[in-house]
């Protein structure tokens, strides 16, 4: 049975890591924490509900473009991110403690992982749920985490991955703000970088009806 | 005839070389006892008590290679309302096992090294690499809503789900792969440990391997002290916190200590019943001594040919054989009674005098355990050979050494005269009326209990593991989803592709199977590696669709990216079982097998995980139905229906055995003949009745115990005829002690924990008591009036 443990510990690795991964861009934008825990405390302010806008630009290995989208988000704490890319192509993407899918055009939807046939993604969701309430404690386990103050109101936080099975994913992500998050880049070990804009960023205190649907 | 032996000159010379000859017999043995004793490994694996397919070897291999993968291996779960809890729960199991220098040690995990090792061999073989699900949505997708997934896949922020770059694997399908591999358990590693959620805990699995020795002869259980050690200490982390243990080592090392514990009651209670039977029964220093070296003989000699026949000795063995002492005892309780009863003949004379009736009774008990090595139990015929040779060496020794050491004279006791002359006062059935009406009235009762009689055949009468060590065992296993060791398909094929194809074949109709909720799942070879005419195909599809999928995301994005290219050889099984990839599968492949008829030459193990529900595993198993080569297998219950089998089989033997008995004697003691027979014939009948009133089914394990009560009961019939003039009363003194002797004996092995030996020495237990106490009622006339010593 150790064999058969191992091939699962073995695949389901490199699944974890990069669901985490893939997870993580969405969940930083809006709960950095760190070292500097006071600092970030002082400076970004998480609400419950928070949307906004967003610009991608994705540089991929074998592309000879940049990747570049624009559409809105939307993280409640606790419920889940939802991430609607308007350009270049329509699509969402849902994070939910249980679920991680897409969501099509025409309103289909498709699976990329479900908590109930893999139990690796409700890690991977606690861990974004971990990040969106800033729970310093649980991101300190799994990242190293370097926060410097920008000028007066700004700040930079630099999250190394210490989990072995991240890191081979995940060179780092960098977050950078003031009251909000304003950008986050991410490296790969792939050699691929992402970097995230975040503008017209709305507090709220409460999903609307419509909004909560949306996360189902 | 006693009389004509009697008078003629005994003939020193044959019995001096028997002496000496065995002499040399018990010193070989004694070196090897040395030696044995040095080096021992004694067997606790259940499996190899139970019977091997003589015509499907590679059933046998499969069993074993899948019993051999977790030998060692100590799976332990701890669960908690939250994983925080689970965390320090397990922190502190942790930490009680280190500290209780158990011989645990935790079993490495998949380094990162290993990971990049099977990523990197898989990788150039991805494009032939389809789940079921996969195949069907790529022969079925419109090109268009494959591109469209692919665009919003580049477009969602991440990496996404990739294992590989983007032109190696636009539509991401080799993680899904993966996870079909991983679903042979459903463990996941989470913050550097193994763990699950089910039934609202969350779980952390350790898994452990033992680093001493197999288990240890002083029946110490050092795994199972430490583990619940560990427990307790999980608990006082974390109160509440459930803790789950299991593996093979836990369940050998229970039956290390009980088999123990087991050798030690049944062993010395034995022998020390013997030896205050003789205390009691002979003043002498003489007899106490030679009766205890012929039992140290008899199982020495025991224990080396069985060791030497079978490479090993179960334990189970020992522990049956620890009953033997009861058995092997009485050649010389015979001997030493007839001696109190003729103080006057020397010993030489009186010994050969009692040499036919001996031997006689030596054949018969020998039969008795010869029927106990019919079945094709290798098990059950260790235990048949250790006891032969156990009751031969005692009966041998007893022969040809008792008449030249044992000198003077062996005095009796209050104690043996009263038995003596208990005789006389003992009921005795004469040819009257009364004696039809007693009998007539016993067959009744006995009728009335027989029919009472239930038949269970279940396999589970060999496992003697309690009951808490399988509820976890089977809760883990649920748990964790993993495969059911003993219910599998074997496929066969000509060639190593054939059986890749032929599994193909039997997993296409396990997917329905799956569809419908029957099975979680399967695991087989061909997941791994699959047949070359599937990756053939699979290879063709993936190319003709990534491809447009590619020039498609070239055209929407203003790319000029080429589809990334694969190895154009297919992955073959060779250079898999070369690989440390193969590690998760390895165990399936069973390889090369005798060809047969057929033409099949290779094998192979496909099992099932997750199965809803057991009864509906015949259904399953008519997945076979018309594939060629391919065979179910329920060791559970082809074991179950073999032990069914042998017990109908052995009843037929046994009352084929009662016939050939009677014929024997009747051959030397003509119309007496009945009077030796009865007491075993009311015996085994009664033992019938009364199990059935105690509410035991019939087993397979009855009707051989009751074969053995033949062997046993005519002993006593034959002493007691055979004494008829010459020395009554002794004759009964050494009926009375034997059958004592040999009561204790099964006696105590009916308290054994394992069930087969339990319903074994029951039934001795029954029946040596009637036995004992029928068979004075059957003695010749004559033995009413004994003589006084």
């Amino acid at each position: 049975m150790i064999g058969i443990v191992r091939a699962a510990a073995l695949a389901v690795g490199v699944l974890a890591a990069s669901a985490s991964f893939a997870a993580s861009p969405a969940s930083a934008a809006s709960a950095p924490a760190a070292d500097g825990v006071r600092l970030l405390h002082e400076r970004l302010k998480i609400a419950p509900v928070l949307k906004g806008e967003f610009e991608q630009v994705k540089t991929l290995k074998g592309f000879r473009n940049a990747l570049v989208s624009k559409g809105e988000f939307l993280v409640a704490r606790g419920q889940g991110v939802w991430w609607h890319t308007r350009q270049p192509f329509e699509t969402t993407l849902v994070v939910t403690r249980t679920r991680l899918f897409t969501r099509n055009p025409d309103g289909s939807t498709g699976d990329l992982a479900d908590a109930q046939a893999e139990p690796g993604v409700r890690q991977v969701n606690e861990l974004i749920f971990s990040l969106l309430a800033a729970d310093i404690d649980a991101l300190a386990d799994k990242f190293a985490i370097v926060a410097q103050p920008v000028g007066a109101a700004g700040w930079t936080l630099a999250l190394t991955p210490r989990d072995p099975d991240i890191a081979k994913f995940l060179v780092r992500a960098t977050l950078a703000g003031e009251r909000d998050v304003q950008t986050v880049r991410i490296e790969e070990a792939r050699g691929d970088t992402t970097l995230i804009r975040f503008s017209h960023q709305a507090p709220a205190t409460t999903l609307t009806t419509d909004e909560a649907a949306r996360l189902r | 005839m006693s009389v004509d032996d009697a008078s003629r000159p005994v003939r020193r010379l044959p019995w001096q070389v028997a002496a000496w000859a065995w002499l040399a017999c018990c010193v070989v043995v004694a070196l090897h006892q040395f030696t044995f004793w040095r080096t021992t490994h004694f067997d606790t694996d259940v499996m190899a008590l139970l019977p091997q397919d003589e015509q499907a070897p590679e059933v046998g291999r499969a069993t074993r290679q899948l019993a051999d993968q977790v030998t060692r291996q100590v799976v332990v779960m701890i669960g908690a309302p939250d994983w925080t809890s689970a965390q320090e729960a397990a922190a502190a199991w942790r930490q009680a096992i280190a500290s209780a220098q158990a011989p645990l040690k935790a079993s490495a995990l998949a380094g990162a090294d290993a990971l990049r090792d099977t990523l990197a061999f898989y990788a150039p073989y991805r494009d032939r690499l389809l789940t079921p699900a996969q195949r069907t949505q790529l022969e079925r997708a419109q090109p268009g809503g494959l591109l469209q997934g692919a665009l919003a896949a580049l477009a969602q922020p991440g990496g996404g789900f990739r294992l590989a770059d983007w032109n190696a694997d636009p539509l991401a399908l080799w993680p899904q792969w993966w996870l079909a591999r991983a679903s042979d358990t459903r463990a996941r590693p989470r913050d550097g440990q193994l763990a699950l959620t089910a039934d609202g805990l969350e779980w952390i699995v350790l898994l452990q391997e033992t680093t001493g020795p197999a288990f240890s002869l002083s029946g110490d259980s050092t795994i199972a002290d430490a583990l619940a050690r560990g427990q307790a200490a999980a608990n006082a982390a974390v109160p509440g916190a459930r803790v789950l243990a299991g593996g093979v080592p836990l369940h050998a090392e229970y039956a290390a200590a009980r088999a123990h514990l087991e050798v030690n009651t049944i062993g010395w209670g034995s022998v020390a019943g013997v030896l205050v039977l003789v205390f009691l029964a002979f003043r002498s220093l003489w007899p106490r001594l030679l009766m205890a070296v012929s039992l140290l003989v008899g199982v020495a000699m025991a224990l080396s040919v069985t060791a030497w026949v079978f490479g090993q000795v179960h334990l189970l063995t020992t522990v049956f054989g620890a009953s033997l002492v009861g058995c092997a005892e009485d050649y010389g309780l015979y001997y030493f009674a007839s001696r109190q009863g003729a103080p006057g003949q020397p010993p030489l004379r009186l010994m050969s005098t009692l040499l036919p009736g001996l031997g006689l009774a030596l054949l018969t008990s020998v039969l008795g355990y010869v029927a106990l090595g019919l079945p094709p139990f290798p098990g059950l015929r260790q235990m048949a050979l250790f006891s032969v040779v156990g009751i031969a060496g005692a009966f041998v020794t007893t022969v040809a050494w008792f008449p030249w050491i044992d000198r003077g004279t062996v005095r009796g006791t209050r104690f043996s005269e009263w038995i003596t002359g208990g005789l006389v006062r003992y009921p005795r059935f004469g040819a009257g009326r009364g004696t039809w009406i007693v009998h007539a009235a016993v067959l009744a009762a006995c009728a009335a209990g027989i029919a009472r009689i239930k038949v269970d055949d279940d396999l589970r009468q060999l496992q003697g593991s309690p009951k808490r060590l399988v509820d976890a065992q089977r809760e883990i296993g649920r748990l964790l989803g993993l495969a059911s060791p003993s219910q599998f398909f074997v496929v066969r094929g000509a060639s190593v592709d054939d059986v890749l194809q032929r599994e193909e074949a039997l997993k296409a109709r396990l997917d329905a199977r799956v569809a419908d909720g029957e099975l979680a799942g399967y695991r087989a070879l061909s997941d791994w590696v699959p047949s070359l005419a599937r990756q053939a195909s699979d290879a063709a599809l993936t190319r003709r669709i990534e491809d447009g999928v590619i020039a498609g995301v070239d055209q929407v994005l203003g790319e000029s990216q080429r589809r990334a290219a694969f190895d154009a050889a297919p992955l073959t099984l060779d250079q898999w079982l070369a690989s440390p990839a193969s590690a998760a599968g390895r165990a399936l492949w069973i390889g090369a097998v005798p060809r047969q008829d057929d033409g099949t030459a290779f094998a192979s193990v496909v099992m099932l995980r997750g199965v809803r529900d057991f009864a509906a595993l015949p259904d399953i198993a008519r997945s076979a139905d018309g594939l060629p080569g391919v065979r179910w297998v329920d060791q559970v219950q082809s074991v179950s229906a073999l032990l069914g089998r042998y017990r109908h089989t052995m009843g037929l033997l046994l009352a084929a055995g009662h016939v050939a008995v009677l014929l024997a004697l009747a051959w030397r003691y003509g119309r007496r003949a009945w009077r030796a027979w009865m007491p075993t014939a009311v015996a085994t009948v009664g033992t019938l009745a009364l199990l059935a009133l105690a509410g035991q089914p019939l087993q397979l394990f009855n009707v051989l115990a009751l074969a053995l009560l033949l062997g046993i009961g005519i002993d006593y019939g034959i002493f007691l005829l055979e004494r008829e003039d010459a020395g009554a009363g002794s004759a009964w003194l050494a009926v009375v002690l034997g059958a004592a002797s040999t009561w204790l004996s099964f006696g105590l092995l009916a308290l054994s924990s394992t069930p087969a030996l339990r319903s074994f020495g029951l039934t001795l237990l029954f029946g040596i008591l009637i036995v004992g106490l029928a068979a004075p009622l059957y003695r010749p006339r004559t033995l009413s009036i004994p003589k006084t010593p």
